[in-house]
């Protein structure tokens, strides 16, 4: 069994976005609702003030508390390391958004955060909640590992691409967009990534790249406190990119 | 064992009003709940998913609920603990704590994404790590319990083995169920503002707070707030001149309304004093007029009912026992949207709160619950005898 995880090079990572497009195109994500997600933020004041972001997808952790809330075990752990949800089983409770310390789910059936309403200009048929015109094929969808595009009234978040993912040859160290044999098995937001920021193997397995890095240069997880322990490391010499250890603001 | 024949006073004409109201109120905010929700779902929520997830629609559940096993704590007192001065109100509160269970859950379902899905996938899935798939179990037990119990006390059985029993498992039920619903928030480290093992005793205390608050209240109502039509029990029970101290209730108001205060504003200060993230949501709470209003009312409810010079009165229990159910409701507001005003994540650069507002929608789904709980009440005074109390 492989355990899947990410490692994100901030020093690399330009804030290009090319990420949360295809991660959209590749999901059908509606507008707004970012599977994967790059936040930007202000650090310090005029005139020293910095631009900075934070790359964010679903971190994939190894004890998800959005697992151990969900009454109906629609969230799961899969085998392989994937945090994934059962669209058949989810009663759209939203104690998983709750409890995701990483604001990375997305509840369907709400306003649409930007307008106009894509859902009201694609509608859907009764199944899904709205219906793209360039979705993938219809023989992709897959609702037990929240593949496809979202029926109504269930909550979404990445899959770490498990579409394509879990059709990699077995044992396969690393999933590196460069190899035209493992192209096709990389997340998308890996595969796009122009300045090679982000990089996707086996965790489990020492003589990975994505072990190696880590360990060489002392990966971090985003809010490790929480005991969450994410599968996604971030690897940061403090230029460009930075995770965010504090707010910004103190108390009013 | 028969009932009491004092206790068969007719329901008075407020009954018959406060069910038609509440008739009204089911169908009116029904139509527009099915209206809106029909044309476009949750979206006509004001919650949103970067923002507050869990709005009023959660908050009323929670304070019914909560509500519901406070009332099976009252009539537990007279039917568990036997202390037999509270038997005038006991039928009556296990009637209640089936209506605010049901108006709970109703208002609940209307904010699941499938409650349907609910009843096939809780019990067949089963997450034994979930406080919420326990918590269901257990409001569970407490219904089937309550409703069983009920059924015991309209046939006139009040003190069999049998009935003692469910009256004592009904009580376990539901100090376990709200228990359960206080760790649903309370596991939750990674909001600060609602961590923490004492949330569940937090949860007990303001249970017991509501249930007193609606037993004073509906004790007044079923008689027309005319105090003589009432049998001379419940007046003793009201009035505080039983023989002991903790069989009035004005006494256990008070008491209850005062630890309340105590929790309330111990909690609030170690919130406000804390630096650690996440804890602004007290300094958003404290910002809203709603906290005023709640500080208010609890205040002045407490001065009413801790004042022997007004805590016997009429007026003063039906305004104190108003008072503290609009305070815990604004508290169930204030707890709920509390923990999510500070973004967990998403924007956490940002020192700004999460603005939220509920929508008509969402104003509709109380005005159900509350309708739904006043059809029930005025139904159980009508027909089911709700003054009933066992022979001495």
């Amino acid at each position: 069994m492989a355990k899947w995880g990410m490692v994100i090079d901030l020093d690399k990572c330009t804030g290009c976005t090319a990420c949360t497009t295809s991660c959209g195109m590749e999901n059908n994500r509606l507008p707004g609702e970012n599977w994967q997600d790059v936040l930007f933020y202000q650090e310090g004041e005029f005139p020293s003030g910095t631009l900075k972001w934070f790359p964010r997808p679903c971190m994939h952790c190894e004890n998800a508390s959005c697992v151990e809330v969900c009454p109906t075990r629609a969230t799961y752990k899969d085998a392989d390391g994937f945090v994934l949800i059962d669209w058949n089983k989810c009663i759209g409770c939203k104690y998983c958004m709750i409890a995701c310390p990483y604001g990375v789910r997305f509840y369907t059936d709400e306003k649409a955060p930007i307008q106009p309403d894509v859902k009201q200009v694609f509608k859907g048929d009764g199944q899904r909640s709205w219906n793209p015109p360039w979705r993938a094929p219809d023989s992709r969808d897959d609702w037990k590992h929240g593949v496809g595009i979202q029926p109504n009234g269930v909550v979404s978040k990445c899959t770490f691409c498990y579409h394509r993912v879990s059709k990699a040859p077995k044992g396969t160290p690393d999933l590196n967009p460069a190899n035209p044999a493992l192209r096709e098995f990389t997340p998308a937001c890996v595969v796009t990534c122009a300045p090679t920021a982000r990089y996707f193997g086996d965790l489990s397995n020492p003589n990975s790249e994505v072990s190696k890095m880590i360990a060489n240069q002392r990966g971090v997880r985003l809010r490790d406190h929480t005991g969450n322990k994410p599968q996604v490391y971030y690897l940061t010499g403090g230029a460009g990119g930075a995770v965010p250890t504090d707010r910004r603001g103190k108390k009013a | 064992m028969s009932n009491n024949a004092s206790t068969m006073t007719p329901p008075s004409g407020l009954v018959n009003t406060v069910a038609l109201a509440g008739i009204a109120g089911v169908v009116v905010s029904l139509a527009l709940v099915f209206m809106n929700m029909a044309g476009q779902g949750h979206a006509s929520f004001n919650t949103t998913s970067d923002g507050v997830v869990w709005g009023l629609p959660v908050s009323t559940y929670l304070f019914f609920v909560v509500m519901s096993t406070g009332l099976t704590f009252v009539s537990a007192f007279g039917m568990v603990f036997g202390i037999r001065e509270f038997y005038p109100v006991a039928k009556r509160c296990v009637w209640l704590a089936l209506a605010t269970l049901i108006a709970g859950f109703t208002v609940l379902a209307f904010e699941l994404g499938h409650p349907f899905r609910m009843l096939w996938a809780l019990p067949t899935s089963f997450q034994i790590y979930s406080p919420m798939n326990w918590m269901g179990v257990l409001y569970g037990a407490e219904l089937l319990f309550i409703v069983w119990k009920l059924q015991k006390l309209e046939a006139g059985d009040w003190e069999s083995g049998v009935s003692k029993k469910l009256g004592m498992a009904s009580f376990i039920a539901a100090i376990l169920a709200v228990a359960m619903l206080g760790s649903v928030f309370g596991m939750m480290a990674m909001r600060p503002y609602w961590f923490g093992g004492m949330i569940p005793m937090y949860f007990l205390l303001t249970a017991l707070l509501c249930g007193v608050a609606l037993t004073m209240l509906t004790s007044y109502v079923a008689y027309g707030f005319d105090r003589d039509r009432m049998p001379g029990a419940l007046q003793d029970l009201l009035k505080g001149t039983t023989s002991t101290l903790y069989a009035s209730l004005p006494v256990v108001f008070s008491t209850v309304i005062g630890i309340t205060l105590v929790a309330l504003t111990l909690r609030t200060a170690t919130g406000l004093w804390s630096h650690q993230d996440g804890f602004e949501a007290f300094n958003w709470m404290v910002g809203t007029p709603w906290f005023l209003l709640q500080a208010i009312a609890l205040l002045v409810a407490f001065f009413l009912m801790v004042n022997p010079g007004t805590r016997a009165g009429q007026g003063a229990q039906v305004g104190a026992a108003l008072l503290v159910l609009v305070a815990m409701f604004i508290g169930s507001y204030l707890f709920v949207v509390g923990g999510q005003v500070v973004p967990v994540f998403k924007g956490v650069w940002v020192a700004d709160f999460v603005e939220y507002a509920p929508s008509l929608t969402e104003w509709m789904l109380v005005v159900l619950g509350v309708s739904l709980c006043l059809a029930l009440y005025g139904f159980g005074e009508k027909k089911l005898n709700l003054g009933a109390a066992p022979d001495k």
